[in-house]
């Protein structure tokens, strides 16, 4: 059971298990892909020459290139646990808390967990908490709407528009702009009438027949500024606002319709992200480790996938009909852990639910924690797994993790960055191990490099066509050179 | 010649039931757009069937066989 839960653990952070409903309410198809690989790749990894040795010893192995995939995996996991603390953090700031807060509360709580060792085999009943909580809020939000998830899907996909609810916090006290970072721009589709209660500074680029000015509003307390149909938020304004009830939300989807068939479909950055996610896995749940599952074990891993899978398209469908203003400015994580129903429960149980959500995240926090500590644990070649029970290293990569926290950053897309910069180095050699450990290493380090330079063009100016897509997804290019490595060094044997 | 094992066939069929998502989102004339029951075809298949079919085949196919009982003495 220990190994199920820790598959699922690693492989199910609280990042990339909502990074799928996100992705679901924020770009349709694309998000069911998202979700069905997450799916689907543990498994084919675990297929993928199970039983097998991914890492042969030999004379080089156990010397240097033994180092390589321990350095590896140990930046893996601190930017994976960089990703969830930050998250965290938006989740602290997104419910009224300072972001420290959250930092602090998660990073201590998960370095409590992995220094003190009688609490060292909790990942399965972590895990579990984890799952009965998620659901539990799921089931009494379908048990409030009396919606089931295809009727809920159904009312979805026909939305002629997705407008704000009365009841929406955006209405009816506003919230700060700032903590939209979805990264879609805030176009408004109809005369929309916004109030600052608070008063602040509003840019916003105005259309004006076919001009655009950018006009700057020096907005007392309560005051009110109408924008019209083609008039954008210019991005980086950070000011309380309060939008219009029944008026659409800036940045969603046209309608369902268009929500449901998201065209236009980008196969190749579908293959992309399936590569990142498959050598990611392979990096993650196989290198280095001998994985062998009975039956019973296939079923639970698999089980347990497909019910966070479902749990995740339920979420999301749910979040959009009862509370459309998720979408605002493009659909972020932390607003997937605030119960979607402003209105549909009375206090106390409202902030009961709400409590419920927070514990099954911190819970899956911690059995990734957990669980990411054994897997390097298991690394060890000592046999004793020291990395994985030094208290320094770990308060040391949960400190660093936290302090790096303190600045928002995307988590979906570091968690990206980690299993795909994991993957291109370890996932080639573990997905066909070679005979020498020291083919396998250079494989890694060619994989990293060109994962690296790839990577390293996202900062720069945005390129277009195919080279845009490499760029997005660098897996794409890093891991066939990791391969191709692999298959000269093989050939060279021969 | 390697020899095809069980997991072989998982994982081939595993990685089909992700081809077919591509595929049928691929397909012309909107066909992933026709509603069946209320859903999607695409949403019909990525959401339920291919989960569910992943599911079964890694049950069926990618289990470590049970460890062959030793002869009677």
């Amino acid at each position: 059971m220990t190994s199920v839960s820790r598959i699922l653990a690693v492989w199910l952070t609280p990042a990339v298990m909502l990074a799928v409903p996100a992705g679901l309410a924020g770009r349709g198809p694309d998000g069911l892909w998202l979700g069905l690989v997450v799916t689907l790749v543990p498994l084919i990894v675990l297929g993928l020459g199970a039983g097998r040795p991914t890492a042969p010893p030999g004379d080089a192995f156990r010397t240097g290139a033994t180092l390589f995939p321990v350095v590896t995996l140990l930046i893996t996991v601190g930017v994976l646990l960089w990703a969830n603390i930050a998250l965290a953090g938006d989740v602290a700031a997104w419910l009224g808390a300072r972001r420290w807060q959250g930092i602090v509360v998660a990073a201590a709580a998960g370095w409590l967990l992995t220094a003190w060792r009688p609490l060292r085999r909790m990942t399965p009943l972590l895990l579990a908490v984890a799952f009965v909580a998620a659901a539990a809020a799921l089931l009494q939000l379908a048990w409030a709407l009396g919606l089931g998830p295809f009727a809920v899907w159904e009312r979805v996909a026909t939305q002629p528009a997705f407008r704000f609810p009365p009841s929406s916090p955006w209405v009816t006290s506003g919230r700060d702009l700032g903590a939209v970072r979805g990264g879609r721009p805030l176009v408004f589709d109809e005369v929309h009438r916004l109030i600052a209660p608070a008063g602040g500074v509003l840019r916003a680029l105005t259309r004006d027949g076919t001009r655009l000015a950018e006009i700057e509003w020096a907005l007392a307390p309560g005051q009110m500024v109408t924008l019209r149909a083609g008039d954008q938020i210019t991005p980086g304004s950070a000011l309380r606002l309060r939008f219009e009830a029944d008026k659409r939300v800036p940045g969603a989807p046209a309608s369902g319709m268009a929500w449901a068939e998201g065209r236009p479909r980008r196969w190749l950055e579908r293959v992309g992200l399936l590569v990142t996610l498959l050598v990611g896995a392979a990096a993650v749940l196989r290198a280095g480790l001998t994985v062998r599952l009975s039956r019973d074990g296939v079923g639970f891993v698999a089980g347990g996938l497909l019910l966070a899978f479902a749990w995740a398209q339920a979420w999301a469908l749910y979040a959009m009909i009862q509370a459309p203003d998720v979408l605002l400015g493009g659909v972020t994580l932390e607003r997937l852990i605030e119960l979607p129903a402003p209105a549909l429960f009375a206090e106390p149980w409202r902030r009961t639910l709400q409590a419920v959500l927070l514990v099954a995240g911190l819970a899956a926090f911690l059995a990734s924690s957990l669980a990411l500590r054994e897997r390097l644990g298991a690394l060890d070649s000592t046999g004793g797994g020291e990395i994985g029970h030094d208290p320094g290293l770990w308060a040391g990569l949960f400190g660093g993790a936290a302090l790096a926290s303190l600045w928002p950053v995307d988590p979906w897309a570091l968690s990206l960055l980690a299993l795909g910069g994991a993957g291109c180095a370890l996932g080639p050699a573990a997905l066909w191990p070679p005979a020498q450990g020291r083919t396998a290493a250079t494989a890694g380090v060619v994989g990293l490099i060109v994962f690296a330079s790839f990577a390293a063009a996202q900062l720069g100016e945005s390129s277009g066509g195919r080279l845009a897509t490499a760029v997005a997804y660098p897996a794409l290019v890093a891991a066939p050179a990791g391969f191709f490595v692999l298959w000269l060094g093989r050939r060279a044997r021969r | 010649m390697r020899r095809v094992t069980t997991r072989t066939i998982g994982v081939v069929l595993l990685a089909l039931l992700l081809a077919g998502f591509l595929l049928l989102g691929a397909l012309p004339n909107q066909v992933a757009d026709i509603r069946v029951a209320g859903l999607a075809l695409l949403w019909w298949y990525g959401g339920v069937l291919a989960p569910v079919l992943a599911v079964l085949v890694a049950i069926r196919w990618l289990a470590e066989p049970l460890p062959t009982s030793p002869p009677d003495e």
